[in-house]
C-alpha cells in the first residue's frame, strides 16, 4: 500500500514539476492559480498550453510503460522493449509518408493515423512473417522483428533521400523520430486518457496470461494456456499501446524498457502489479523528461527521445548496478 | 475419479520415431511407475498423455473424451504436470507461484484462505515469502508438487520429479507423489528403480519407443527382465512388504556377471 501511494506521489509530483518548468518558470502558487481558473494571462497560457501538454507526456509515458510491461511479459527477455517488433520502424515510416510524401488530407490528420497505421501494421506484419516461418514462438518472433525492422528503416532511408529537396526538409522528419509532445487540445488530452484508460484495461487483462507464461511455455501450457494464441494477442495489445504513445510523442526510447524493471524491482513479478506501476512509473518519467526538455536549453527545446535516452540510460545503469538480480 | 487412455500412439519427429504404436490405461486410481532406459520415450509418452505434445497417430482419452479437442482449461483442471526442468523466468515468491497456480481453480474470492490451506499441507507454510532463487534443489521440488495438486487434479503426471535431489528428499517427494495413487491416479517416470518397487502398485517397462512389461510391482519385481533391460544385474531383497531392490554389476555382452 505504501509503495502504490509513493508511486501516485512522484507521478503528481513529476506533473507539478513539468507544470512548473518551461523555458520560464512558475512557481507552484502560479500553476495552482491556473487550474482553479485564475484570470491573469499567465494562468491563461498555463492553463491553454502548458498544462495540457504536460498531462499529454504522462499520458504518452503511462502508455509507454503498459507497453514495456507486456513485451518484457510476453518475450521474457529484461531488453524487451516495445520497439522491438517492428513498432519503431513502422511509425517512422508512416510518419515519413505523411511528413514527406504531398497526399490530399492534412498532415495534422494524416501523421497520426499514418504513425499509428505503421507501428500496427508492422507488428501485424511480424506475426504473419513468423506464422509463415512456422511458428508464434518468442525466438521466432524476435528473428522477425529484427527482419522487417531492417526492411522498414530502409524503405524510410530510402523515402527521405528520393523525396527531399530545398522545399522539404529532413530535419522535420527527424525531429519526429527523435521524439517530442505537440501541444493538445483539452479535447485532445481527453481523448488520449480514455486511450490510454482503455489500454491499461487490456493489458491488465493479460496480467494472469503473463504470470502463466512467466513460469515457462511447458507449465503455461499445463496451467491451461494456449501459448500461441495468447502469445499473438498479447503483442497486438502491446504493439496497439505503444503505437497509441507514438503516434502523439513520436519515438521515446528507454521509457519502456526501464518502467517495468523499476515496477517488478520492488513489487516482484505478478502482472497484476507490475502493469499498473509500469504506468505509473512511465508517466512520471516521461513528465519529468518533457520537464527537461522545455527547461534545460531555452528557448529551444531538446527532442523528447534525446532526454529520455541521455537522462535515463545512465540512471538506469545505476538501479542496474544497486538491485540483486530481482528484475 | 477420470482415468486417462492412450490408444496406439506413435511420435515422429525429424525421422526419428520416439513412440511406436504405444497403448496404455490409468485406470480411475492407482499409482503408477514408468521406468526404462534413457530415451526409451517415457517423457514423451507422458507429454502426450498431458496433452502438452501432440502425437503423430493414434488419440488421448481422458475420462473416455478425446484430449484433442477439449478445452485447455478443463485439460488442466483435471491433469496436474510435474515437468523434469521448472525454472520461473522472473524470480518470485512462494506465495506467489501458489497464487498464479490457485488463480486457475478461479476461487476468486477465496484464494488467500486456500493459499494458507495448501502451504500447510505441504509443510510449506515457513516458505511462504521465500524467493524462488534462495530455495534449495530439495525446497524447490516440493514447492513445485505443493504447485501442481493446489487445485487437486484427479490425474498427476510427474517427469523424473526427484533428479538431483538427496536421498531423503527423494524419498519424501516420491512418497507424496505416490500417495496421491490412492485418491486418483499418479503416473511417475523416474529412473529411482528402488522406489518404483517400494512405493507404487504398478510398474511400466519401456523400451525403444514400446511398452516392454506392464504388470503389479509384485509380479515384475523377480523375473530377470529387468536386469535384461537396463544391462545391469539388480539385486533383490523382502522385508515385510517392502521390495528393495538395487542396481549391481554391469551384465556382460554375454549375459553373465563379471
Amino acid at each position: 500500500m505504501r509503495y502504490w501511494l509513493t508511486l501516485l506521489a512522484f507521478v503528481l509530483a513529476a506533473i507539478g514539476i513539468g507544470a512548473c518548468a518551461g523555458h520560464t518558470w512558475v512557481t507552484p502558487a502560479a500553476v495552482l492559480r491556473a487550474i482553479l481558473g485564475g484570470a491573469s494571462i499567465e494562468s491563461a497560457l498555463l492553463f491553454e498550453w502548458r498544462l495540457p501538454r504536460v498531462i499529454a507526456a504522462a499520458l504518452v509515458g503511462a502508455l509507454l510503460g503498459l507497453g514495456g510491461a507486456v513485451f518484457q511479459g510476453v518475450f521474457r527477455n529484461p531488453l524487451a522493449e516495445p520497439y522491438l517488433l517492428g513498432s519503431a520502424g513502422g511509425a517512422a515510416l508512416g510518419a515519413t509518408i505523411a511528413l514527406l510524401v504531398p497526399l490530399a488530407v492534412s498532415q495534422a490528420f494524416s501523421l497520426p493515423v499514418l504513425a499509428f497505421a505503421g507501428a500496427w501494421g508492422a507488428t501485424l506484419l511480424v506475426i504473419g512473417v513468423s506464422r509463415a516461418a512456422g511458428a508464434l514462438d518468442v525466438p521466432t518472433l524476435l528473428l522477425s522483428g529484427v527482419a522487417v525492422s531492417a526492411v522498414l528503416g530502409a524503405l524510410r532511408s530510402f523515402l527521405m533521400l528520393a523525396l527531399s529537396d530545398e522545399t522539404v526538409s529532413l530535419q522535420v522528419v527527424l525531429s519526429w523520430v527523435l521524439g517530442g509532445m505537440q501541444t493538445p487540445t483539452w479535447i485532445g488530452v481527453g481523448g488520449l486518457a480514455i486511450v490510454t484508460a482503455v489500454a491499461l484495461a487490456a493489458c491488465l487483462a493479460l496480467a494472469s496470461g503473463l504470470d502463466k507464461l512467466g513460469l515457462g511455455e511447458t507449465m503455461a501450457t499445463a496451467f491451461g494456456m494456449d501459448v500461441g494464441r495468447f502469445v499473438a494477442l498479447a503483442v497486438l495489445v502491446g504493439s496497439a499501446t505503444v503505437a497509441a504513445s507514438v503516434t502523439v510523442g513520436g519515438l521515446v526510447g528507454f521509457v519502456g524498457l526501464a518502467a517495468p524493471h523499476i515496477a517488478r524491482w520492488r513489487l516482484g513479478p505478478l502482472h497484476r502489479s507490475v502493469i499498473p506501476a509500469s504506468a505509473a512509473i512511465g508517466a512520471g518519467l516521461v513528465a519529468l523528461a518533457d520537464a527537461i526538455a522545455r527547461s534545460a536549453l531555452p528557448p529551444a527545446e531538446i527532442p523528447l527521445g534525446l532526454v529520455t535516452a541521455v537522462a535515463g540510460g545512465p540512471f538506469f545503469l545505476f538501479l542496474l548496478a544497486r538491485s540483486r538480480k530481482k528484475w | 475419479m477420470v482415468s486417462l487412455a492412450a490408444e496406439r500412439i506413435s511420435v515422429v519427429r525429424t525421422d526419428r520415431r520416439l513412440l511406436d504404436s504405444v497403448s496404455f490405461a490409468t485406470g480411475e486410481s492407482g499409482s503408477i511407475a514408468i521406468i526404462g532406459p534413457n530415451g526409451a520415450g517415457k517423457s514423451t509418452l507422458l507429454k502426450v498423455l498431458a496433452g502438452l505434445e501432440t502425437p503423430t497417430e493414434g488419440t488421448v482419452t481422458l475420462a473416455g473424451e478425446p484430449l484433442a479437442g477439449m478445452p485447455a482449461a478443463r485439460r488442466s483442471d483435471a491433469i496436474g504436470y510435474v515437468p523434469q526442468h521448472f525454472n520461473p523466468h522472473w524470480d518470485i515468491r512462494v506465495r506467489d507461484l501458489m497464487r498464479i497456480s490457485l488463480e486457475r481453480a478461479r476461487l476468486e474470492n477465496n484464494i488467500q484462505a486456500t493459499l494458507q490451506l495448501t502451504l500447510a499441507r505441504h509443510g510449506l507454510e515457513a516458505f511462504r515469502d521465500r524467493w524462488w532463487s534462495t530455495l534449495s534443489g530439495g525446497e524447490r521440488s516440493r514447492v513445485l508438487l505443493a504447485m501442481v495438486v493446489a487445485t487437486d487434479p484427479p490425474v498427476l503426471l510427474a517427469d523424473e520429479p526427484s533428479a538431483s535431489l538427496d536421498p531423503r528428499c527423494r524419498l519424501d517427494l516420491i512418497a507424496r507423489i505416490a500417495d496421491h495413487g490412492r485418491t486418483g491416479v499418479c503416473v511417475v517416470v523416474m529412473h529411482d528403480i528402488d522406489l518404483a518397487f517400494r512405493f507404487f502398485d504398478r510398474i511400466v517397462m519401456m523400451n525403444g519407443g514400446r511398452i516392454v512389461a506392464d504388470g503389479s510391482a509384485d509380479s515384475l519385481f523377480e523375473p530377470s527382465l529387468l536386469d535384461d533391460m537396463f544391462g545391469v544385474r539388480f539385486a533383490r531383497s523382502r522385508q515385510e512388504d517392502l521390495r528393495f531392490i538395487s542396481a549391481g554389476w554391469p551384465l556382460r555382452s554375454d549375459g553373465k556377471s563379471p
